[in-house]
C-alpha cells in the first residue's frame, strides 16, 4: 500500500484572504480517511484543490502518482468526486445524468447500462431513473449524485459531506456503500459535519481549523492524545466543563473533589471531544 | 496546447455534448419554434410589411433579406442557447464543474459545448433557408453556404460560451445581450444595405462578426462574387472565441 494522494504546503488565498494555510497529508491506498473542521476552516477550499476544481496559490498536489501541475488529466480518471452540493444537470432524467458522467469518464459503452442497473438497485433508485432531477427531493437527488460519483469505479473517492440531507436509513445505507467501496479496494476520502460519521467510518482523520490542519491521526489515537477518559461536570450556574484524563482512576479522583451538588459524569473520550478542543471551543479546558 | 488530436478532440467534445443533445433530442420542436419565431417574424414585417420601401441595391428586398434572416436566425438560434445553458449550468446546477472533474482537455470542453448550438444554428439555417427557397425560388443554394452556416453557428456558440463563462450573473448576460447582441442582429446589414451608412457608423459595423457572415451569405445565394476576407475575419473571431474560452477553462478563471 502506497501513498495515492499526497498534498504539500498547500495554500490558497483569495483576495488576500488565507483560506488554506498550508497543508500537508498523505492518504494511504485502501484509506478511509476523513477531513474535519468547524465552517470556514477550509474543508471545501482544500478537496476543491485535492480534486483538481482549484488552483492552488502554493503547494504540490499528487493523485494517484501524477502531479496536478503535469498530468492533470490521468489524475481525473482515478477520481470520482461527490460535491457538497448536487451538481447534477436537472434538464435531463436521472438516469440520462449517471449514463453522462459514464460517457465522460470513458467508460466502455456495453458496460454502462449493467452497471447503471446495478448501481440504481443498490441505491433504490429504480423508481426515479426516468424522472428529472428537478422533480426529486433532496435525498433522491443526493443518492443520484453519489452514483455518478462511483459509476466509472475511480480509484478514490472524494465525498464532500455526502450525507447531508439524507435520512437516517439514506445515511445508514451509505455509510455500507462506504465500507463495501473501501473493502472492493477504493481510497475515500471524506469530509462530514457529522463526527460520529468519521468517528464510525474512518481509519484515520484530520482536523483542520483556520486553514490548518490541527491533529492527524486515528480517531482512538486523537482521542488518546488528549486522554482517553472526559469527565464532564457542571457548576451551579449550569456552566458545562469537561476535563480529559489518561485513566479512569485519576478521573475518578478528580470527581471525588467536586461539590456534592454538582452535576458530573465520566466517560469515554470521543472525537467529537478533540474536535472541541482542537477547533479551540472554551468550554473546554482540553488537554490532561 | 499539447492536446490538438483532432480525433480524441472530436470523441470528447461529443462525450461533453451528449447531455445538451439527450435535451435537444427531447425538445427539438419547442427549441426550434423558440428559435424561428423571431426570424421569421423579421421576414414577415420587413420583407412583405415595410419592405417595398427599402432601399437594398438588389431589386427584389425579399431576396435581399432573405440571407439577412437566415444570419440572424444563425446568431438568434446558437448565442442565447449557448450562452444561458452555460451560465445556468455554471451558476444553479452546477453541473458545469462536473464536466471539469472528468478527464476531458479542456478544448473537447468548449468545443462540445458549442455542439448543441451548432445543431440548433443549423436546423434554424435549413428551415429559414427552405422557407426562403418558397418564397424567393430565384436564391442559390451551394454547400459553400452549409459551411458558412456552420461556420457562423461555430463562431457565435463560441461567443455564447465566452459570455455564459464571464458572466457572474444572470442579469450581466441579460445587459450584453442588450447592448452587443441585439444592435449586432440589427445593424450588421441583415435586414438594410449598409453601403448607406456614414463612414463612421460602417467602421463600427464591419467590427461586427454578423456583418461578415451576413455578406458572405448575401454573396453565395445573390451570386455575387465571395468576400473573402470576411469569410477570413469570420474565421478569425472563431479562433479568438475559442483560445479565450480555452484560456478561461484552462486556468479556471471564470
Amino acid at each position: 500500500m502506497g501513498i495515492i494522494i499526497k498534498a504539500e504546503g498547500l495554500k490558497k488565498s483569495f483576495d488576500g484572504f488565507e483560506a488554506v494555510k498550508g497543508i500537508d497529508i498523505e492518504v494511504e491506498e485502501g484509506e478511509v480517511f476523513g477531513f474535519l473542521g468547524p465552517n470556514g476552516a477550509g474543508k471545501t477550499t482544500s478537496i476543491r484543490m485535492l480534486t483538481t476544481m482549484l488552483r492552488p496559490t502554493s503547494g504540490s498536489i499528487t493523485i494517484n502518482g501524477f502531479g496536478l501541475d503535469k498530468d492533470l488529466t490521468e489524475a481525473k480518471a482515478s477520481i470520482g468526486v461527490c460535491q457538497q452540493h448536487i451538481s447534477l444537470d436537472k434538464d435531463i432524467t436521472v438516469r440520462q445524468n449517471i449514463k453522462h458522467h459514464a460517457i465522460l469518464h470513458k467508460m466502455p459503452s456495453k458496460e454502462i447500462n449493467p452497471r447503471i442497473e446495478e448501481l440504481s438497485e443498490l441505491m433504490e433508485l429504480g423508481p426515479h431513473m426516468d424522472k428529472e432531477v428537478a422533480e426529486l427531493s433532496g435525498g433522491w437527488k443526493r443518492k443520484a449524485s453519489i452514483v455518478c460519483s462511483i459509476i466509472h469505479r475511480p480509484k478514490i473517492l472524494f465525498l464532500d459531506e455526502p450525507t447531508a440531507g439524507l435520512d437516517t436509513k439514506s445515511r445508514h445505507m451509505l455509510w455500507d456503500l462506504i465500507r463495501q467501496l473501501n473493502h472492493l479496494g477504493t481510497t475515500i476520502f471524506l469530509t462530514t459535519h457529522y463526527i460520529e460519521e468519521a468517528e464510525d467510518l474512518c481509519d484515520r482523520v484530520a482536523i483542520l481549523n483556520q486553514g490548518k490542519v490541527v491533529a492527524l491521526g486515528s480517531p482512538r489515537e486523537l482521542c488518546d492524545s488528549v486522554g482517553r477518559i472526559t469527565v464532564e461536570y457542571s457548576d451551579e450556574k449550569g456552566k458545562k466543563t469537561m476535563l480529559q484524563f489518561p485513566d479512569r482512576e485519576s478521573g475518578k479522583e478528580f470527581m471525588a473533589t467536586l461539590k456534592d451538588n454538582a452535576t458530573m459524569s465520566l466517560r469515554k473520550t470521543t472525537l467529537e471531544d478533540v474536535f472541541l478542543i482542537m477547533t479551540g471551543e472554551e468550554y473546554f479546558k482540553g488537554g490532561v | 496546447m499539447s492536446d490538438i488530436r483532432l480525433p480524441r478532440i472530436l470523441d470528447e467534445s461529443y462525450r461533453v455534448a451528449w447531455g445538451d443533445l439527450c435535451y435537444f433530442k427531447e425538445n427539438a420542436v419547442t427549441i426550434l419554434i423558440s428559435c424561428l419565431i423571431g426570424p421569421l417574424l423579421y421576414l414577415v414585417a420587413f420583407g412583405y410589411g415595410i419592405g417595398s420601401g427599402m432601399q437594398s441595391g438588389v431589386d427584389d428586398y425579399v431576396r435581399f433579406i432573405i440571407p439577412g434572416i437566415i444570419s440572424m436566425a444563425t446568431l438568434s438560434a446558437t448565442f442565447s442557447f449557448v450562452s444561458s445553458k452555460i451560465l445556468i449550468q455554471k451558476l444553479f446546477y452546477t453541473s458545469f464543474d462536473e464536466l471539469l472533474l472528468c478527464p476531458i482537455k479542456p478544448s473537447s470542453v468548449v468545443l462540445g459545448k458549442c455542439l448543441a448550438g451548432i445543431l440548433r444554428g443549423m436546423c434554424s439555417c435549413v428551415i429559414i433557408l427552405m422557407i426562403g427557397l418558397l418564397i424567393s425560388p430565384g436564391i442559390k443554394v451551394t454547400a459553400f453556404l452549409f459551411v458558412l452556416a456552420f461556420i457562423a453557428s461555430l463562431t457565435f456558440s463560441l461567443l455564447g460560451i465566452l459570455a455564459g463563462l464571464l458572466a457572474k450573473k444572470h442579469n450581466t448576460l441579460t445587459v450584453f445581450s442588450s447592448l452587443v447582441i441585439v444592435p449586432m442582429t440589427f445593424f450588421s446589414g441583415t435586414i438594410f444595405d449598409i453601403s448607406n451608412l456614414p463612414a463612421v457608423l460602417k467602421y463600427a459595423v464591419y467590427a461586427l462578426p454578423l456583418t461578415h457572415q451576413t455578406e458572405s451569405i448575401r454573396a453565395v445565394m445573390l451570386d455575387l462574387p465571395i468576400p473573402w476576407l470576411s469569410v477570413v475575419i469570420m474565421c478569425i473571431y472563431c479562433s479568438v472565441f475559442f483560445f479565450v474560452s480555452y484560456y478561461l477553462i484552462k486556468r479556471r478563471s471564470f
